[in-house]
Formats: C-alpha cells, sequence, structure tokens
C-alpha cells in the first residue's frame, strides 16, 4: 500500500452520538501512544539504530492508525499511516532516521496530538462540535518525500504487523476511572480509623479475651496491608514527567541554537499520580529557565573550557518518607550581585544586610522577580519562579536553591509522597491539637527565657544556635488559651517557610501520625487561610492541619482573605 | 376547597408545600424542607475553629466526613440558653458554589417532628421587626394554634460562603 497525498483535506466529522465512548476510549489510548512516540522519537536521535525502539513507536503508529481507521477519522489515519511506513522502512534498515526525519515524525506526532486534543476538547463539551480541520496533506507529501530519498524504496510496501502485537506490550493491566481510585483510598482511609477507634475502645472484659484480641490484631494487620496497596495503586513512576522535559529540553535548545543533554536518575521512582501531574508544570518552567538563562552558548562555554554541550541532570528519589526532585544544570549559574541589587532595588531585602547565600537565592522566588537582562519568549518575565515556589507549596512541599558561578545551579524540590496523606506531628495549644506536616519541621526544642527576645512592635524572636528566627505564639494566633504561662514551658517546633524558618510555640508535642488529609470546606478555609485541612485523629474527633506558610505574624480574624486557587 | 378561598390578603410565599422538619430554637419553632435533611445526629465533639465568628462552632467528624456546624442561635443572635440533652446536630446538605452537596451540621436545641404542610398552611414573612432578619426566611406556617419560622437554608449557607469571598 502506498500512501497518496491527498490534494483535498478531508475535516474529522464526529459523531459524538454514536462513537462517543469508543472515541473516549480512542483518546486515552492515543495519548498513551503519543507519549510512547515522543519517548521512542527522543531515544532513537541518540540511538538511530535501536530496534526495540523502531518496532515501538512503529507499533504505536500502527495502533493509532487502526483506531483512527475504525472510527473513520480519514486525516488520522492518513498521517499515522505515512509515519507508519516511514518507520517501517527504518525498521527494516531500509532507511536511517537523521535529524531531519526524526524532526519530521516529532512534528507529525505533534499533528496527531492537535487532532486527539480537539477530539477530546469535543468529548468533554469544552469545545463546540464542530468539523475538525488540520491540513496534513503538506506533511504527508514531506513524510513521501523522505522516504523516496533513499534509493532502495522499491519494496516500501510492507505489511504491516498484526495489532496482537501492539496489545501484548500492553501487558496485564486495567484501566479505572481515578474517582473510583480516589473513592477506595478514601475509604480504606476511613477503615484505617474505624480499626483504630474499635482498638482503642476495648473494654477490660473484651480485653481479657485472648482470641478477640487475637482476631483483633490480625484485622489491624489486614487494615495496614489493605491500605499499603491501596495507596500504591495511586503510586505511578515520575518517568511521565521526566519525558515531557526530555521533549521540552530538545525543542527549546534547537529553538536558543543550544546544545543541552537531559540526564535522568531514578526515573522508577514512584509518586502519587495527583503530584506527578501537579509537578510537571513547575519543573517545565525551571527546565526552561535552565536552557534559557541557565546553560551558556556552546561559544560561550568553549571559551570558559567547558564542553560545548550543557548537561542538565533530572533526579528523583525517595528520602525519609518524601520525595526528592533535583534539577542540576551546568550552566553560569546564579549571579548573586544581581540578585541581591535587585532584591534591594525592590525593597524585599535591607541595604547592608548581612544574608546567607541560601537567603540571597530565594529571593527568586519573589513575586515579579527577574533579573533576565532581556525578555524572551521563553522566560525571563519574572512570573516564572515565584508560580514555581507557590505551586510545589500547594503540594505541601518546598524548593531550595543552590548554585556556583560558572558551575550551575541545582534545584531542590521536596515534596510528600502523596496528596492523600500526610506524616504529622501531631502538638497541643491549650486543649486543642494541632497537626503539624512533618517534612516541614526541622527540629523542635524546649527553649530557655534567655533565648527570647522582643523586637520593639516587629515581635519576638528566638536566638537558635547563634540565628535568629520569628517566633510565632500558636495559642496567641488561634486564639487559645495556652497552658504554658512562658515560652520556657513550652516547646518551640521549628518549621520550615520557604527558605526561613519559623519557630512556633505550643504546649507540647503529643505524637506522630500519619494522616488522611480531608477538606475542610469552603466554608473554614475562606475564613482562615492558615488551616490547610483536618484529619481525624485515633480518638474520632478532627484535627486541624497548619498551613504553616500561611500563618504570618499577627492574627487578622474576620478579615477577607484571597482564596488561593 | 380551593388555597385561594382560606385567606383573603395573602401573598405568596416562596415555601413550597411538603414536609418539613421542625425544631427548637431559642423558644420559636422552625422548620427546614425536609429534602434538605441527611440526618439527624446527637451532639459529637465539636473540634473549634481558629479565627471563625462566632457562629460557625468548628468542625466534627461524621464517619470519616469533616464538615462545618453552625449555631443558628448565634446566627440569628437569639441568646444562648444553656446546652440541654435535647440538644442535636441536624445535618443538612445544600447547593453552594463549591460542591452540589456539602454537608453542614446545624446545632438546634431541639428537634420536633416531621409535619406535613399544604400549600393553605403557608403564608408570606410577616414583619418581624428587628428580631428576625426575614431576608433568610421562607414564609410562616400555622399548625394548629402554634407558628412555624419556615428557614431559607438555600440562602443562610449560601452566604455563608460568599460573604466573604
Amino acid at each position: 500500500m502506498s500512501s497518496t497525498p491527498q490534494d483535498a483535506e478531508t475535516p474529522i466529522v464526529l459523531n459524538l452520538a454514536s462513537d462517543g465512548e469508543l472515541l473516549k476510549e480512542y483518546v486515552i489510548e492515543s495519548r498513551e501512544h503519543l507519549n510512547n512516540i515522543e519517548q521512542g522519537v527522543l531515544l532513537l536521535e541518540e540511538h538511530p539504530g535501536d530496534a526495540d525502539t523502531l518496532h515501538s513507536v512503529f507499533r504505536s503508529f500502527h495502533t493509532f492508525k487502526g483506531g483512527a481507521g475504525f472510527l473513520n477519522l480519514v486525516p488520522i489515519n492518513q498521517l499515522a499511516h505515512g509515519l507508519e511506513s516511514l518507520l517501517d522502512l527504518a525498521r527494516l534498515r531500509k532507511l536511517t532516521l537523521d535529524g531531519e526525519r526524526i524532526g519530521l515524525i516529532l512534528r507529525g506526532r505533534d499533528t496527531l496530538k492537535q487532532f486527539i486534543d480537539q477530539i477530546d476538547a469535543q468529548l468533554t463539551g469544552a469545545a463546540p462540535p464542530a468539523p475538525i480541520m488540520i491540513p496534513t496533506g503538506d506533511f504527508s507529501r514531506q513524510i513521501l518525500a523522505a522516504m523516496t530519498s533513499e534509493p532502495n524504496l522499491a519494496s516500501a510496501s510492507q505489511t504491516p504487523e498484526p495489532t496482537a502485537a501492539a496489545a501484548s506490550s500492553a501487558g496485564a493491566t486495567v484501566k479505572v476511572e481515578t474517582t473510583k481510585l480516589d473513592s477506595l483510598v478514601d475509604m480504606v482511609g476511613e477503615l484505617v480509623i474505624a480499626q483504630s477507634l474499635v482498638a482503642q475502645d476495648l473494654n477490660s472484659q473484651a480485653a481479657a479475651n485472648p482470641q478477640f484480641v487475637r482476631n483483633l490484631a490480625q484485622m489491624a494487620r489486614v487494615t495496614r496491608e489493605l491500605q499499603r496497596v491501596s495507596l500504591s495503586l495511586r503510586m505511578v513512576p515520575i518517568r511521565g514527567v521526566f519525558q515531557k522535559m526530555a521533549r521540552a529540553v530538545h525543542d527549546l535548545a534547537a529553538r536558543q541554537d543550544k546544545q543541552v543533554q537531559l540526564l535522568t536518575e531514578g526515573d522508577e521512582t514512584e509518586l502519587d499520580r495527583n503530584l506527578v501531574e501537579e509537578l510537571a508544570d513547575p519543573l517545565l518552567h525551571m527546565i526552561r529557565n535552565a536552557v534559557d538563562h541557565g546553560i551558556e552558548s556552546a561559544e560561550a562555554r568553549a571559551a570558559h573550557g567547558k564542553p560545548r554541550a550543557g548537561v542538565i541532570h533530572l533526579r528523583a528519589s525517595h528520602k525519609g518518607g518524601g520525595i526528592v526532585v533535583e534539577l542540576q544544570d551546568d550552566g553560569q549559574g546564579l549571579d548573586k550581585e544581581r540578585i541581591l541589587a535587585k532584591a534591594i532595588e525592590k525593597g524585599l531585602a535591607a541595604p547592608g544586610a548581612k544574608l546567607s547565600d541560601e537567603e540571597i537565592f530565594h529571593f527568586i522566588f519573589a513575586a515579579g522577580f527577574s533579573t533576565a537582562r532581556e525578555v524572551t519568549d521563553l522566560s525571563g518575565r519574572g512570573v516564572g519562579m515565584d508560580v514555581v515556589r507557590r505551586n510545589i507549596e500547594r503540594l505541601r512541599g518546598r524548593v531550595e536553591v543552590s548554585s556556583a558561578p560558572g558551575q550551575g545551579t541545582l534545584f531542590k524540590m521536596v515534596l510528600p509522597l502523596t496528596l492523600a496523606i500526610i506524616d504529622g506531628l501531631v502538638v497541643t495549644v491549650g486543649g486543642e491539637r494541632y497537626i503539624i506536616p512533618t517534612l516541614l519541621v526541622r527540629e523542635s526544642f524546649r527553649p530557655r527565657a534567655e533565648m527570647i527576645s522582643t523586637l520593639q512592635g516587629r515581635g519576638e524572636l528566638v536566638n537558635l544556635r547563634g540565628r535568629l528566627i520569628p517566633m510565632l505564639r500558636l495559642g496567641e494566633q488561634f486564639g487559645v488559651k495556652p497552658a504554658a504561662g512562658t515560652p520556657a514551658e513550652g516547646i518551640i517546633v521549628v518549621v520550615q517557610t520557604g527558605a526561613a524558618l519559623k519557630g512556633l510555640l505550643v504546649d507540647g508535642l503529643s505524637h506522630r501520625q500519619e494522616v488522611v488529609i480531608k477538606n475542610v470546606g469552603e466554608l473554614i478555609r475562606q475564613r482562615n487561610a492558615s488551616i490547610a485541612g483536618a484529619a481525624i485523629l485515633g480518638d474520632g474527633r478532627v484535627g486541624l492541619i497548619i498551613d504553616v506558610n500561611a500563618l504570618d505574624g499577627l492574627p487578622v480574624p474576620h478579615l477577607a482573605k484571597p482564596v488561593n486557587n | 376547597m380551593k388555597a385561594e378561598d382560606c385567606s383573603i390578603a395573602r401573598t405568596p410565599s416562596a415555601a413550597r408545600p411538603g414536609k418539613y422538619l421542625t425544631f427548637v430554637l431559642g423558644g420559636e419553632s422552625y422548620g427546614i424542607g425536609i429534602l434538605q435533611v441527611r440526618e439527624i445526629i446527637r451532639p459529637t465533639a465539636i473540634t473549634p475553629v481558629p479565627q471563625m465568628p462566632p457562629h460557625i462552632q468548628g468542625v466534627i467528624n461524621l464517619r470519616g466526613k469533616i464538615i462545618p456546624v453552625l449555631d443558628l442561635r448565634a446566627r440569628f443572635g437569639l441568646a444562648a440558653p444553656a446546652a440541654n440533652d435535647r440538644s442535636c446536630i441536624v445535618v443538612v446538605q445544600v447547593k453552594t458554589t463549591e460542591s452540589p452537596g456539602a454537608l453542614t451540621g446545624l446545632l438546634v436545641d431541639a428537634v420536633d417532628e416531621v409535619i406535613n404542610l399544604a400549600d393553605k398552611d403557608i403564608e408570606a414573612t410577616p414583619e418581624f421587626g428587628r428580631r428576625l432578619d426575614t431576608r433568610h426566611l421562607l414564609g410562616v406556617a400555622k399548625v394548629g394554634a402554634t407558628v412555624k419560622i419556615l428557614l431559607d437554608l438555600d440562602r443562610i449557607l449560601g452566604e455563608e460562603t460568599q460573604a466573604q469571598v
């Protein structure tokens, strides 16, 4: 079969009423194939002859084509067919995939994605039903040209492999709606609470019955295992995001005319599906910055005795109940003097203030902060890094930055494994209990009276090994009378907010507990931004989770606060 | 007998005929549409939330769900009598901007009964003076010798979430 370029473009008219379900499945499947193609092609760029990857990309195009043919999506079918034929030739070693052909396949993949996006938009009702018209004729001609430019095209028409080959690679997986998964995790969370309530309610009579106690212990084990398994259902490898970044680096570097190589580590690291999705945007911002500002041009790099190609490392790993994602470039590094000058100019720092490197670098996360000399279409408008920081904080994580001139910049994001559960430190103030995310807790200690000093009109400070950090009395913030009369009778919990540390004065630490995070509802959130959520404690009562980033100097009761997102 | 026949100068009311749950609040009897009531529970440990106005008592754990509890007495500016053993939390579900069915608990002095109101029983809200904010009322219903005040829950709870935006 030869692919004749169509001079007349055929628009796609969807029959949403009769094909709705099939189209939905096709869209979901297609997105997977598009990802696979993208990742595969980028691999092929480095290893043009890799047989496995060639097969895999070929199969993706093939399945894509098959589905489109079945649903009568003519332009998709034709385009996919053309690309499939091209891949087929490469697969049979009849032509090699040079840079031009790789670019062609990538652009073809993007066009297919446009089709899928538009179909998706009509399916979800985001766009009104209308014929979908994306020109593909040029493409088909280019593909044909790319195929015929090789002399030995004679046996180009190949019978494609049966679809079974593609199906077998899918393995034994089941697609489940995410809402079902979320509600399963919720219900298991309830089960864990119910189980612990039963265990705590044991009266002496029941506790004397060994059989009952044994059964209860068995139930506790099963519940815990069930919770572990149900949470693992939501876990996906971070690979998907890293693949997106690989594509971004490829495109950005090409546009900037720079040579950049992306090396990833820890692709297998698993984290919550929701987190993976939320992580993509901030990472993309940072990748853009790294390529745009971080990595120098090949000439500048050569002049500094560095290899011409810049390297960006993207690493993921598990650490202490959380996940650490690092983005490191070997570019020019952050300009400390300029950042400090800009911060003083913007009134963020006092002139002549003595600041640590970490504190200076952290200014780049302030809103509207940009030291880029010129604004490009990629970055430099100063809207990037504060959004990154806010996104990361919304995920209950934090981001750190370090940099060395001429050697590059390292961004380190520490995130919880899941958005559904946090490891919380339960603290007490008066008769109340509050939960502080353990990930943000640096340390806690009982202060001596002389460690506390009052700054006229600017609150209290606590001297932590020579470093003065602001101290907030949580009871005062929340209008609760603390049991501890003086700070020396309480405990200070040091929490990380951005680059700064804050000391929260509480009466005492109760315990650490993994809690399922619940929404407190609009009614509460609108009135108190410092309540991040709530959780049910071991005794069945509600504990409030504190958003330490939203805690500020003074209590502002009943004031209208801007609602985030 | 047609409904129009029994009342001479009756203004139409927003309240629909149907079943209403009645409860006591500061000595008065109130009614809310039964379709908005999910359940009635005994008072349970309420966790106070910092920086809330007085009528938001806090949050409770309703079988794993966190729901806010409102004190309608404080909301309407009625005197707060000592809690008695007939106090209840009426859990209602009302459409809000956030979700089609956020659950909310209403702290009441006592739950009375479910009454069936016909169109003829319901009248528009008379002028209450400053005792009650009549915007939150659907109307009043006469049942025997007593008067039940019918509350507009959509409005009361809708304002809770919108007032601050």
